[in-house]
């Protein structure tokens, strides 16, 4: 955590970009809220790239253009979609008991093959209104009103409101502290007469919204579904949540600093690319940040593991 | 009379006991078979079983890289495998040349990387205790980026040498050459697990780490030697790949990866760690690219292929690894 704070403070003066480079930011860190969730219930999404790619897919192919009211269907059936993702990842991890990583990333490839079938090639058509998740001001005939508000507050933002709000929500009812039990100790809940299975689908569907306000935000910026379009998201969202302090034993941790996890994250990639690294680079790079960065914070929490392991002997 | 058939009995459930998931691989197999034999003619040929075979000999290849690392224990799995033979390949095809002159110094590089690539991956997970899939996607990334930076810069050059061509490409008869060299594989593969102390470390470190750690062995070493085998034996097929396919290119092996899991996973070997039988692995391997092959004889293509490994993966493993808490 002490070399992301460095991170942050280098970069701090560029703060005033956050505003404007916001949207570039927003879909990693909707997923790596979701992500998080899912970790702090003792499980780990690695089907979260490819998830939103078919989210992407469904939308574009509901959806046709010039028929506004397509867009509702769109949103609803996605949804479906959305819960039926959820529900498979939670069966898989939740009522199985398989592994958590192995049971997603055979899931992830049953997303892929979905996605391509959808869309073998990036494509497809979407309704005017929908640019609203992404910018008011390109929708025709918008209110000047709305699209003055757009320019305070964009889209993006309120996408990442929606997603607050809901945790909020949840962190607040019994699911929210279950996940933290389940997740710190799976046996022990159990035997407490807590429905582990029940809690940790319940984290893998919240994982599916936030992925499918990622989803939105991607057809309203893009108009278009593509079926390899999160691919990269899913490893940087993992990474983003244990930088902002999740630890991937699951029941340690606060979603709201995944968050910013999610920034540094971003922030990172921001200065490579104005660091003027040449295009073939920018892969490498981030691979590297990226495995550094989760190697550094688990390194970190196993010496303070020790060093308070020790302190109790002592005392 | 009633003695030897009761011993009888019991030999056979329990050669049914031990084998359950290889005999199972092996239905599932002919069961495709027939399969297609009706759906598409000329599915069930010698020919067309031999060119399975070639085809699915990759797979079982990364899928002995599995296997190394998911007998070790630790829920350990290598995602790096298929991205280690592309850089292996795409470095050495300029280094080759088309000459077998300079095989051996491809072959110096090829263990250089693999040793690298497994090094980092064993000891980050091994020693700073990562998700071993976690770290292996990292390096997957890392490793692509790198091939990235080494083709934007200028056109991939060189062919392999003939001696791999032969090895990977060539047929003596009706018989693929790297049929053979799989068989040989297969046979020292066995031979070290089962013979040797190396297979009883190996597994009774998957097995039971607390136990195999008071018996005296350094089960972090044996974690870390697994990834280390891993790549080095992903690099050394880097080198057939390219003797396949003639030349290198950017993706040449990361379609490989989810398939030797799968492979993996239908082969018995128990994602748990300490067990693994590599004919089950091979018999995996043939049973994945004879779904492919039904899958493009109906036209489904990509979409289907990774829909239905994805699928298969996932049925497996509720059934092999599921573990529903009893009411």
């Amino acid at each position: 955590m002490f070399i992301a704070i460095a991170i942050l403070q280098k970069n701090f003066f560029a703060m005033k970009s956050i505003v404007r480079n916001f949207n570039a930011f927003i879909p990693l860190i909707l997923l790596t809220m979701g992500q998080a969730i899912v970790i702090l219930s003792g499980g780990l999404d690695l089907s979260a790239g490819t998830a939103l790619s078919l989210f992407t897919c469904v939308l574009t192919m509901v959806m046709k253009k010039g028929v506004p009211v397509t867009g509702f269907y769109a949103l609803l059936i996605t949804l479906g979609v959305a819960f039926i993702v959820g529900i498979i990842n939670g069966i898989g991890i939740g009522y199985l008991r398989i592994p958590p990583v192995i049971v997603t990333f055979a899931t992830s490839y049953m997303w892929l093959g979905a996605a391509l079938f959808i869309r073998p090639t990036p494509g497809g058509e979407s309704v005017d209104w929908f640019k609203a998740f992404y910018n008011f001001g390109s929708i025709t005939g918008v209110s000047p009103a709305l699209e003055a508000f757009g320019k305070v507050i964009p889209p993006s933002l309120i996408l990442l409101i929606i997603g607050c709000i809901l945790w909020f929500i949840v962190s607040k009812t019994r699911t929210g502290r279950y996940i933290y039990a389940v997740g710190s100790n799976n046996e022990s809940a159990y035997v407490s007469g807590i429905n582990t299975a029940k809690v940790q689908m319940q984290a893998c569907i919240l994982n599916s919204l936030f992925i499918f306000l990622a989803a939105l935000f991607f057809v309203g910026q893009n108009q278009s579904g593509d079926a390899r379009l999160g691919d990269p998201l899913t490893l940087r969202a993992v990474a983003a949540a244990v930088v902002g302090g999740i630890a991937l034993t699951g029941g340690k941790g606060n979603v709201y600093l995944a968050l910013i996890g999610a920034l540094i994250l971003s922030f990172v990639n921001k200065i490579i690319f104005f660091a003027d690294i040449p295009y073939a680079f920018q892969t490498l790079v981030s691979g590297v940040i990226i495995i550094v960065a989760i190697a550094s914070s688990q390194a970190y929490s196993l010496y303070s593991q020790r060093a308070s392991l020790k302190e109790s002997k002592l005392s | 009379m009633t003695n030897t058939t009761v011993e009888k009995s019991a030999v056979l459930s329990e050669f049914y006991g031990r084998y359950k998931k290889i005999i199972i691989a092996f239905i599932l197999i002919i069961l495709l078979f027939v399969f297609g034999e009706i759906i598409v003619s000329n599915f069930f040929s010698i020919g067309q079983i031999l060119l399975t075979i070639k085809l699915a000999s990759f797979i079982a290849l990364f899928g002995l890289c599995q296997m190394v690392v998911i007998a070790a224990g630790g829920s350990g799995l290598d995602l790096s495998v298929g991205y280690t033979a592309t850089i292996t390949a795409v470095f050495t095809a300029s280094i080759m040349d088309g000459m077998n002159g300079n095989l051996w110094i491809a072959v110096l590089v090829a263990l250089g990387i693999g040793l690298a690539v497994g090094l980092v991956n064993g000891v980050l997970t091994a020693y700073i205790k990562l998700p071993p899939l976690v770290v292996t996607l990292a390096m997957a990334n890392i490793l692509q980026g790198a091939i990235n930076v080494y083709t934007a810069g200028a056109n991939i050059t060189g062919k392999p040498s003939p001696i791999l061509q032969v090895l990977a490409a060539k047929s003596s008869g009706i018989f693929p050459n790297i049929l053979f060299v799989l068989i040989i594989i297969a046979v020292i593969v066995m031979f070290l697990l089962n013979k040797t102390k190396l297979g009883q470390i190996l597994y009774g470190t998957g097995t039971n780490e607390t136990a195999a750690y008071l018996s005296g062995v350094d089960v972090k070493l044996v974690r870390c030697t697994a990834f280390i085998i891993s790549g080095v034996l992903a690099s050394l097929i880097g080198l057939l790949l390219i003797g396949n396919m003639g030349i290198a290119f950017k993706d040449m092996g990361s379609n490989y990866v989810m398939p030797s899991i799968a492979a993996a996973v239908v082969g018995g070997v128990s994602l748990t760690g300490g067990d693994g039988n590599y004919i089950g692995v091979i018999l995996g391997a043939i049973f994945l690219q004879t779904l492919t092959n039904l899958l493009v004889a109906l036209g489904w293509g990509d979409a289907g292929k990774w829909l239905g490994f994805g699928i298969v993966l996932f049925v497996l493993l509720i059934v092999y690894v599921g573990n529903r808490r009893s009411k």
